[in-house]
């Protein structure tokens, strides 16, 4: 008998690995698929339902919350009282679709899970604390508001910054959506409501604000004008350029004209006032080349991301490609004085010229294949604005733990230095000429120095649509700007330079009035 | 009959005696700190707090542990030293587990509280079987009382005084109490096949006769075709399984195996077919998620349980094992694989093989072939019935309706399992106090 107990001994030994290698399998080799499997809501819940704390913004209205469940397979929910004027900040969290915006980057520190944040001392391994963090925002509920209600229902984007920090003070897009519909508990209809967003016209789900490029237009023009001081030596007087309703680009290339045909030149603030397409054209391709283009575009920030502590953001772009390297200027033109094209005497001649200038022409004036988003184009007056220092952007302030101290606070950081403080405060004061005399003069605010400029972006559409854009700031008069906004409205009919004045600058003001309006209050009391 | 009990090694008979319990004592203390430190540990993960009744939960659990201890160094000091802690260790677990859960039966009172009144009864029973049964030679002299008790148990919940539960017909409730015959019934079984067997296997061996046969088969169709008619697949397929191994070991001969195996096919076959609720569960072992929330979910809800556990589990308190339906009874290994994870069940996996390791042993080692066929019955039970359970929470068989020994929730099945326990040490101190010369000379 005692052979059969021996089998049966390895019979035994033989089920028992057999079970121990399932149970490998199950707990070990394939749990991560299973923890991903689609019916599986144990994470999700586990995720979903916990307290997490509050964001709120500069001026302590709550944005974001945490509710009680009073029964069921969770014990919180998510609840976003300021429907949809937050959701392309904050995002959501949602069920089954996951999460978006703050509620993203900064979950660990809602829910209170970092480790500092969750044992302050070794008492609360035996306590039940509130670990909970509570987000503060940079930006400003009257601001937000001001925007939302000036940009109305128009398709379009608003984003404002302190020039001095890099706070977001506001940032808004029209279409929006209302959070609290993906954040329910129903997970089917969510998932209606979601596929449906993501089907609507006009994208409400996109934070058009700083994840979308569009046609800068000639608010562009400020970065040709940056780089015609830094890498041309060209002054707010001087040179001055011909009066002239054309520019020919070289090598070759259809002209570029003006609005309606129109007869500008004069010296850079001039020009700049008018919105000049012929004197820029003529500064970007002749006067500084692919080279200074390109270096002083990326230096305010194109071709990278704008570091903003949102998930997501788009990268503006400027062309870098101009073709191979022809000759300096003046070999190009040898010297052909005669050349009807050849518009003024003072020209640098050591500006190269390349197989494509004629695309840098077109670049020059924030056509061809510029794109920007509007934050972006925030940032490019915010660095003018702060003597060519931009600040890094972000939206959130500080993070306090549940009992309203202090845990962690963002200080303010350099992201680029985007051109000479002597280029900046000449742009400045052009851009407040703009908006005293020129195509901004709905921008102006008593007992403010604001400057500003406009932009038309062409969508080349028939009838003519283009994207009215406003870029500006605003301080109190010799003192620093304290507020860089950039407005765009979308697809707006028209297509002259005045658009952008008329139509995105009331916006900008409202929120630049707004800003002023009072000081903000402390969050959180 | 207390003199042969008496009976002592002649070589050092004090060391050789109080060596195994020397490494049990220490065992149970190990054992008793890890089921402590479990139950302060599953109170801190789930609310934070140390629970209160800790000092009354480590008063009674060392009071139980040490009266077990004691009633072996009083009854069968001799036994093999490692069983009983592994019991107590699966015992302990279970109960933090099923603390842990917190959850209450219909009538109001709590599952822990019951669990641990029902642990009490089982060592006490485990005790009062080591002192009432001397010697286990003299429970074969009632073979066919208990053939036939073991039947009667059996049917017993076929009776009005039975109740149907989740299908099955397999609880009787008399008075107060309610409990399942069924697990006693095995143990009377396994001791009728034993003691039958010793003496026919001769005669089996050499040719089989059908008269030779006759009870067993007898038994073995009424005990069958009883649990198929309360619907008790799992517990008929385990004393099947006991049978043909205890047939197998007994006569040496391939053949009942063979015939076993295709006796179980052709009626898993059958009962697949006849009966709706067993192909649902075979469906549901196959593929679960083709009906998710229907015959699946249970089983799905268990693997998504232990997946989340992964190796080192959640931690005592911090999972979500009552997600799990029938967390403290047939999945119990599930919540235990979420919380302690592949370290956990794994640990529980090599307790099991401990137990039956050391019981396998001691019928390598049993002298007498009575003794030998009733250990290999009553650890067969015991280690099929916990790798049938186990095996169906991890999808490795079909699910079945029977619960892990020791760890699940229920009166019954640890009353009985303390009484196979306290057999087993029985015979274990048996053999250990046998001078091998002197085999003739016992009775």
């Amino acid at each position: 008998m005692n052979r059969r107990i021996r089998n049966l001994g390895l019979t035994f030994l033989l089920l028992y690995t057999v079970l121990f290698a399932q149970l490998n399998r199950v707990q070990f080799v394939e749990a991560e698929t299973y923890r991903e499997h689609e019916g599986n809501i144990r994470p999700l819940l586990r995720e979903y339902g916990q307290d997490r704390g509050d964001i709120v913004t500069a001026d302590g209205v709550v944005v974001a919350r945490s509710v009680p469940v009073p029964d069921g397979e969770i014990d919180f929910r998510r609840e976003y009282p300021e429907n949809e004027r937050y959701a392309h900040v904050v995002g959501f969290q949602s069920l089954n679709q996951g999460a978006f915006g703050l509620e993203r980057q900064y979950n660990e520190q809602l829910a209170g899970t970092p480790l500092d944040q969750k044992f302050s001392s070794i008492e609360d391994v035996f306590r039940d604390r509130d670990t909970t963090g509570t987000v503060v925002l940079t930006l400003r509920d009257e601001v937000q508001r001001a925007a939302i209600e000036a940009l109305g229902t128009r398709k379009g984007s608003v984003v404002a910054v302190d020039p001095r920090t890099g706070e977001v003070l506001a940032m808004w897009t029209y279409p929006s959506f209302d959070p609290n519909l993906l954040a329910g508990l129903d997970g089917a209809a969510v998932n209606d409501i979601y596929k449906a967003l993501l089907a609507a016209p006009d994208d409400p789900l996109l934070a058009k604000s700083f994840r979308e490029v569009f046609f800068p237009g000639s608010t562009f023009k400020l970065v040709t004008a940056a780089a015609g001081i830094d890498a041309a030596g060209i002054g707010p007087n001087d040179p001055v350029f011909p009066q002239s309703n054309l520019y020919q680009p070289l090598p070759s290339g259809s002209p570029i004209r003006n609005f309606g045909g129109a007869t500008c030149g004069g010296d850079l603030r001039e020009a700049l006032q008018v919105s000049c397409n012929t004197v820029f054209a003529e500064i970007g391709a002749e006067w500084v080349g692919p080279g200074g283009m390109v270096r002083t575009a990326e230096n305010f920030g194109f071709n990278s991301t704008p570091p903003i502590d949102l998930p997501d953001a788009a990268r503006s772009s400027f062309p870098t490609d101009y073709g191979a390297f022809i000759a300096d200027l003046d070999t190009y033109r040898g010297d052909d004085s005669d050349d009807p094209a050849a518009p003024s005497v003072l020209r640098n001649g050591a500006t190269p010229i390349h197989e494509n200038s004629a695309i840098l022409a077109q670049t020059a004036i924030g056509q061809n294949d510029v794109k920007a988003t509007p934050l972006q184009m925030a940032l490019v007056v915010a660095g003018i604005a702060n003597e060519g220092l931009i600040m890094a952007p972000h939206v959130v302030s500080e993070i306090q733990a549940a009992d309203g101290s202090t845990y962690e606070t963002f200080d303010p950081s350099l992201w680029r230095v985007a051109t000479s403080p002597r280029a900046a405060s000449v742009l400045r004061e052009a851009m407040v000429n703009v908006a005293q005399n020129g195509t901004a003069r709905r921008l102006q605010i008593d007992g403010l120095e604001v400057g500003g400029k406009t932009g038309t972006a062409q969508l080349g559409t028939e009838p003519p649509n283009s994207h009215a854009w406003i870029v500006g700031f605003a301080g109190p008069p010799g003192g620093a700007a304290e507020i860089a906004v950039a407005v765009i409205v979308e697809a707006q009919p028209g297509a002259s330079e005045q658009t952008g004045g008329t139509v995105a600058a009331p916006i900008a003001r409202a929120v630049m009035q707004a800003a002023f309006a009072q000081t903000p209050t402390p969050a959180g009391g | 009959m207390t003199a042969t009990s008496e009976r002592r090694s002649p070589v050092r008979p004090h060391i050789a005696a109080l060596r195994p319990r020397r490494v049990e004592l220490g065992l149970i203390v190990l054992i008793a700190i890890v089921v402590l430190a479990a139950y302060g540990l599953a109170s801190l993960g789930k609310s934070s707090s140390v629970p209160g009744n800790i000092g009354p939960f480590l008063a009674w659990m060392l009071g139980l542990f040490f009266l077990s201890h004691l009633s072996i160094r009083r009854f069968a000091p001799a036994a093999d030293p490692v069983m009983l802690p592994m019991a107590l260790l699966l015992n302990g677990i279970g109960y933090v587990m099923i603390a842990r859960l917190g959850n209450d039966v219909a009538g109001g009172s709590d599952l822990a509280g019951l669990q641990s009144v029902w642990t009490a009864v089982g060592i006490g029973c485990f005790a009062i079987t080591l002192a009432l049964v001397p010697r286990v030679r003299m429970l074969a002299q009632y073979r066919y009382l208990l053939g036939i008790g073991g039947i009667a148990l059996l049917a017993l919940p076929l009776l009005p005084v039975g109740i149907e539960l989740n299908g099955a017909r397999i609880w009787v409730s008399i008075g107060p109490v309610n409990f399942q015959p069924g697990e006693f019934a095995k143990i009377a079984l396994a001791i009728f096949f034993a003691s039958y067997l010793v003496d026919a296997r001769d005669l089996i061996r050499n040719r089989i006769e059908l008269r030779d046969l006759a009870p067993i088969a007898v038994a073995w169709a009424a005990s069958v075709g009883v649990m198929v008619l309360e619907r008790d697949l799992g517990s008929s397929m385990l004393v099947f399984t006991m049978f043909v191994v205890v047939m197998w070991v007994a006569t040496e001969r391939s053949l009942f195996l063979w015939l076993g195996a295709g006796l179980f096919m052709a009626g898993g076959f059958a009962a697949f077919r006849l009966f709706a609720h067993v192909e649902r569960r075979i469906d549901g072992w196959l593929d679960p998620w083709a009906d998710a929330r229907g015959g699946g979910f249970q089983v799905i809800q268990a693997t998504y349980s232990m997946a989340e556990g992964g190796l080192t589990g959640t931690g005592l308190g911090l999972g979500e094992p009552d997600r799990v339906p029938l967390a403290e009874t047939d999945f119990i290994f599930a919540a235990i694989g979420e919380e302690l994870g592949l370290a956990g069940t794994t640990a529980i996996l090599m307790a099991f093989l401990i137990l039956i390791g050391s019981g396998l042993r001691i019928a390598l080692r049993a002298t007498r072939p009575f003794e030998k066929l009733l250990v290999v019955g009553l650890t067969t039970l015991l280690g099929m019935q916990a790798f049938i359970i186990m095996g169906g929470v991890v999808r490795l068989v079909p699910l079945t309706g029977i619960t892990l020994p020791f760890v699940s929730y229920g009166g019954s099945a640890l009353v009985s399992n303390y009484i196979v326990l306290a057999l087993l040490i029985r015979v274990s101190h048996e053999q250990r106090t046998v001078v091998p010369s002197a085999e003739g000379r016992l009775g």
